[in-house]
């Protein structure tokens, strides 16, 4: 042996375990990053991710999270690996070895290493996904629009955080053989890094901080609107969720470094306790990063459940089997094409009913956003005519519901849904326009009913309905259907014709996105000169574009403005059309927990590696097996348990408190009530899930320590 | 060869700072052997890493020959240490990854110059102090003598013209401490080199040619052998540290 790349050859196989950790580590995180980003930016997941929609921002959030906690995470690995490298690097340098020659080598082990394994994460990343798509479409659902294609710009993402990973450890490495005493390069390792002294108010104080920080955060944004008419700029209101991460630090902090016992078990835990004090900040940062993850793939994962068990609730809550509406002027089939064709699939219709409906100007109140000095506000501007909605004669109703109505001439009723929620419609209109004739008509909105099918449309008196709809032409009229079948889950070949014959005799008249309005859409162009629903405009504007010939996918089935609720139509094809939603939610929760368990894993393993020789010398002065054991155990499980319970708490209350507050009157429907059960089925689930890790890295580590079950 | 003027030296230690070297002023010539002694705690250690420049002194002057060290810069540093200096460190400091022999041929082969003849070297080291017999087996696999004779042939491999020893036969029975006190002087003769060994040690202390006594950070003592016979040499030492003590 005469040269000093042999010499650091020797050195490597010494450390192999060492850096097989840290090469681990950056494959693993960028193999995450990338298969999630590839995920993400893939047309087939984006197309149903709306542009500036929740879902998208929820996506990217916890996209932002996976990232921060992988960044940290790998940071924390190279910093490690250094540590446990820096004796012998401080040997050769105080040997008169040169900071060029050592950098050299290291630096060489170290581009080796990271180019390695991020450039076979990244590589590998891309076929992860594929094969976790591909595992899903077998196991749960399989349907054209579930076709997994990708976009090469995914990889921007996936090398910019390569980049990262390899600039931090090539930046840590080039700093620890930068500095200047070389004694303390040589006892960096012996070195902790104790925390100074935590008060034990932090705990409650840190909870009542963390509470605040969310409710503040959350409520924060409908206060800027609602109260103060303003639009924060983006991201001023994630500052009102700063004290919660504050409050969330000392959580950990006062767990890590108190415990929540009281002083009673200090002795028996006083080895674990004082071994976590001295790993210091990077257990708690560490501990930060998990509780992070495992909130933000909890939120991943409720996600479909709750959407899932809302939903089919809504489906089975519908009074009637099969309703549709549409325009008067279109050849849409009606009762005797209807009784043909379901004769025409065996299927037994038992009551119908098609009834007139009228489109008429409501008044309002108008909302105007200004662009000011503090950014934009908006206001209020009383209108006349503001908009349109539907209108059902009391008879119609009658006819509809099979409920009576009793409505004196000036009297309307607005409908909402069986739950009473308003979801933005406020049924308190009371001046009615026929937008044609100009006649008008001051109403007195009653007590709102309520009927799923029939949600968002008026009912009023059948004297002032003939009145005000004479001489509305056909483009301002509708009819709505209504009709039970017997045997309602074996008519889904029967939905599906009829739907398709719906779809098919449409014209592009009617090919609207929900909510378009006319009235408004007149306003809308004397104003600006265009409308943004309008067919031409709705694209850019980062709506669906209507287009019959994708009559299959999520989005037009959630936002046709004619799409017919035919209950066994929407069940069955519930899975399939938000199937890509429920999958990539469900995939992020995958990356997001694998994550949170590599995390672990390495953590408790680091524990084993740096207190090996404490654990020896506690034997050799006379601990039990059981001692040692229950020492063991109390590290591993404060890695696994604190961030599991805080994270699980967390998120689980603060879905509670968006379900409270999301509709108007606040409140938990029976439906919110379903979603928060299956997601507590969830939690039970994934914490199976998590105690199985813990028990498999309890063993590895009490094997690596060399103490007996 | 090697001057150091009113070096002062403290540590951090959360907000205070503790003085640990209050000013030492020593010289040591070319060829000379010289021992440094003093309670524990009392700055040895601290002595010899700022005089190998391991950590930064406050301030001060150190002059190895004619060059200032603080002058230096990094490279040249490494060089110095290199090529003109030897260390034992007081917890040795092997590689867990070496063999004894590759450890002993460390600085040898950082410095780029490994022939057949410092091969041969590091085997005839290994002879002297008695190694030989365990010359392939890893630090983790011997007795602290052991390493502590390895990080003493380490440091004499590059044949180096100064050499920092602390406490190099603190581990070591007296045959050991012999041939280590022997080895040095045997530097001291062929290559007129320097020895500046820190030791409580006062049998080794009394082959040296003078002996210079740390106490409180300064310069407390300093006793020279001229031609005092080695025995009453270390009776005399015996003496200054129980005169210590009592003070
Ligand atoms: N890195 C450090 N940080 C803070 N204080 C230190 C550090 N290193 C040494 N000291 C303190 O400086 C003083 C002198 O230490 P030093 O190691 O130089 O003593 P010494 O004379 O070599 O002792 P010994 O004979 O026991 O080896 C001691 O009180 C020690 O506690
Ligand atoms: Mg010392």
């Amino acid at each position: 042996m005469r040269h000093f790349s042999e010499v650091c050859a020797l050195m490597r196989r010494k450390n192999k375990k060492q850096y097989a950790l840290l090469a681990g580590c950056c494959f693993f995180s960028v193999l995450l990053i990338t298969a999630y980003v590839c995920m993400m930016r893939a047309p087939t997941v984006l197309n149903v991710l709306p542009e500036g929609g929740d879902s998208r921002k929820q996506v990217m959030m916890i996209f932002a999270l996976a990232v921060i906690g992988c960044a940290v995470f790998t940071t924390y690995a190279a910093g490690l690996f250094l540590r446990q490298k820096s004796r012998e690097t401080g040997v050769l340098l105080a040997l008169g070895a040169s900071r060029a020659q050592v950098w050299g080598e290291l630096g060489r082990e170290l581009g080796v290493l990271s180019l390695g394994s991020c450039a076979a994460g990244a590589a590998l990343g891309g076929p992860l996904a594929w094969v976790l798509w591909q595992f899903f479409r077998l196991a749960v659902v399989d349907s054209e629009e579930m076709r997994l294609t990708f976009d090469p710009s995914a990889y921007v993402l996936s090398l910019a955080f390569s980049a990262f990973v390899m600039v931090m450890i090539f930046f840590l490495g080039r700093r620890s053989v930068k500095r200047t005493n070389i004694i303390d390069i040589v006892q960096e390792s012996h070195k902790s890094e104790p925390i100074r002294d935590v008060p034990r108010w932090y705990g409650p104080v840190g909870i009542v901080l963390l509470a605040l920080g969310g409710f503040l955060g959350y409520m924060s944004s409908s206060f800027f609107i609602l109260v103060l008419h303003w639009y924060p700029p983006e991201g001023l209101t994630a500052v009102f969720y700063v004290p919660a991460l504050i409050g969330l630090y000392m959580i950990l902090l006062h767990t890590v470094v108190n415990g929540w016992n009281g002083k009673k078990k200090l002795y028996r835990d006083l080895i674990a306790t004082s071994q976590m004090r001295f790993q210091g900040r990077q257990t708690v940062r560490n501990m930060l990063v998990m509780t992070l993850l495992i909130a933000g793939a909890y939120f991943g994962s409720f996600y479909a459940p709750m959407l899932g068990t809302g939903s089919m609730m809504g489906y089975d809550r519908r009074p009637v089997d099969y309703a549709y509406h549409f325009r008067a002027d279109q050849d849409i089939p009606l009762e005797a094409e209807v009784r043909a064709l379901a004769e025409e699939y065996g299927v037994t219709i038992t009551d119908f009913a098609a009834v007139p409906m009228l489109r008429l100007a409501v008044d309002g109140n108008d909302h105007i956003e200004e662009e000011g000095p503090v950014g934009t506000t908006w206001r209020t501007e009383y209108l006349e005519v503001l908009n349109s909605n539907l209108f059902l004669s009391a008879s119609g109703y009658e006819a509809l519901t099979g409920e009576r109505v009793d409505l004196a001439p000036g009297e309307i009723r607005g409908v909402l849904d069986a739950e009473g929620t308003a979801l933005g419609f406020r049924p308190d209109a009371t001046l009615l326009t026929n937008y044609l004739t100009k006649e008008r008509l001051a109403v007195t909105p009653l007590e709102p009913l309520r009927y799923d099918s029939l949600f968002e449309r008026y009912v009023m008196n059948d004297g002032d309905f003939a009145r005000l709809g004479a001489g509305l032409p056909d483009e301002w009229r509708e009819t709505q259907v209504c009709f039970n079948v017997e045997n309602c889950a074996g008519t889904y070949e029967f939905a599906k014709a009829l739907f398709n014959e719906i779809v098919d005799r449409s014209t592009l008249d009617v090919a609207q996105f929900d909510g378009w309005d006319p009235v408004v859409r007149d306003r809308d162009i004397a104003k600006d000169g265009f409308y943004f629903l309008d067919r031409e405009n709705c694209g850019s504007a980062g709506f669906t574009v209507i287009d019959y010939g994708q009559r299959d996918s999520s989005a037009f089935r959630l936002d046709w403005q004619y799409m017919p609720e035919f209950r066994i139509l929407d069940k069955m094809d519930f899975v399939k059309t938000l199937a890509v939603f429920l999958i990539l939610f469900v995939f992020i929760a995958v990356v997001c927990f694998s994550a949170v368990f590599v995390i672990a894993y390495t953590r408790c393993m680091t524990i084993a590696l740096t207190n090996a020789k404490v654990y020896d010398d506690l034997r050799h002065l006379g601990a039990s097996n059981a001692y040692l054991r229950r020492s063991v155990r109390g590290q591993v499980k404060r890695v696994f348990l604190v961030p599991a319970l805080v994270g699980t708490g967390l998120i689980y209350a603060f879905y509670v408190m968006i379900m409270y507050f999301n509709g108007s009157p606040a409140g938990i429907t029976s439906s919110e009530a379903a979603g928060l059960l299956t997601a507590l089925a969830v939690i039970a689930a994934v914490s199976a899930l998590m105690v199985g890790v813990y028990r498999l890295t309890l063993a590895q580590v009490c094997r690596a320590l060399g103490i007996r079950r | 060869m090697l001057t150091v003027e009113n070096l002062r030296k403290s540590y951090q230690v959360g907000k205070t700072s503790y003085e640990v070297l209050k000013g030492v002023s020593l010289q040591v010539e070319t060829g000379e052997f010289v021992a440094v002694m003093g309670p524990s705690g009392s700055g040895k250690t601290t002595l010899l890493n700022c005089i190998s420049c391991y950590i930064p002194a406050d301030s001060g002057r150190l002059c190895l020959g004619k060059t200032e060290l603080a002058r230096l810069d990094e490279d040249a540093l490494a060089e110095v240490r290199n090529k003109q200096l030897g260390f034992v460190f007081q917890d040795f400091l092997l590689l867990d990854g070496l063999t004894v022999r590759q450890n002993i041929l460390l600085p040898a082969i950082i410095g780029g110059l490994v022939s057949d003849m410092t091969e041969a070297r590091a085997d005839q080291l290994c002879e002297v102090f008695g190694i030989a017999g365990i010359r392939d087996k890893y630090p983790a696999e011997i007795s602290g003598g052991e390493k502590q004779r390895t990080a003493v042939a380490r440091a004499l491999i590059n044949h180096p013209l100064l050499i920092l020893a602390d406490e190099p036969t603190g581990n070591l029975d007296s045959k050991s401490s012999r041939a280590v006190i022997r080895s040095f002087e045997q530097a001291k003769s062929a290559l007129e080199a320097t020895i500046f060994m820190v030791t409580h040690d006062s049998y080794a202390a009394s082959f040296c040619d003078r002996v210079v006594i740390l106490r409180d950070g300064v310069v407390w003592r300093t006793l020279e052998k001229g031609a005092t016979e080695r025995e009453k040499f270390q009776d005399l030492l015996l003496d200054a540290v129980r005169e210590m003590g009592r003070e």
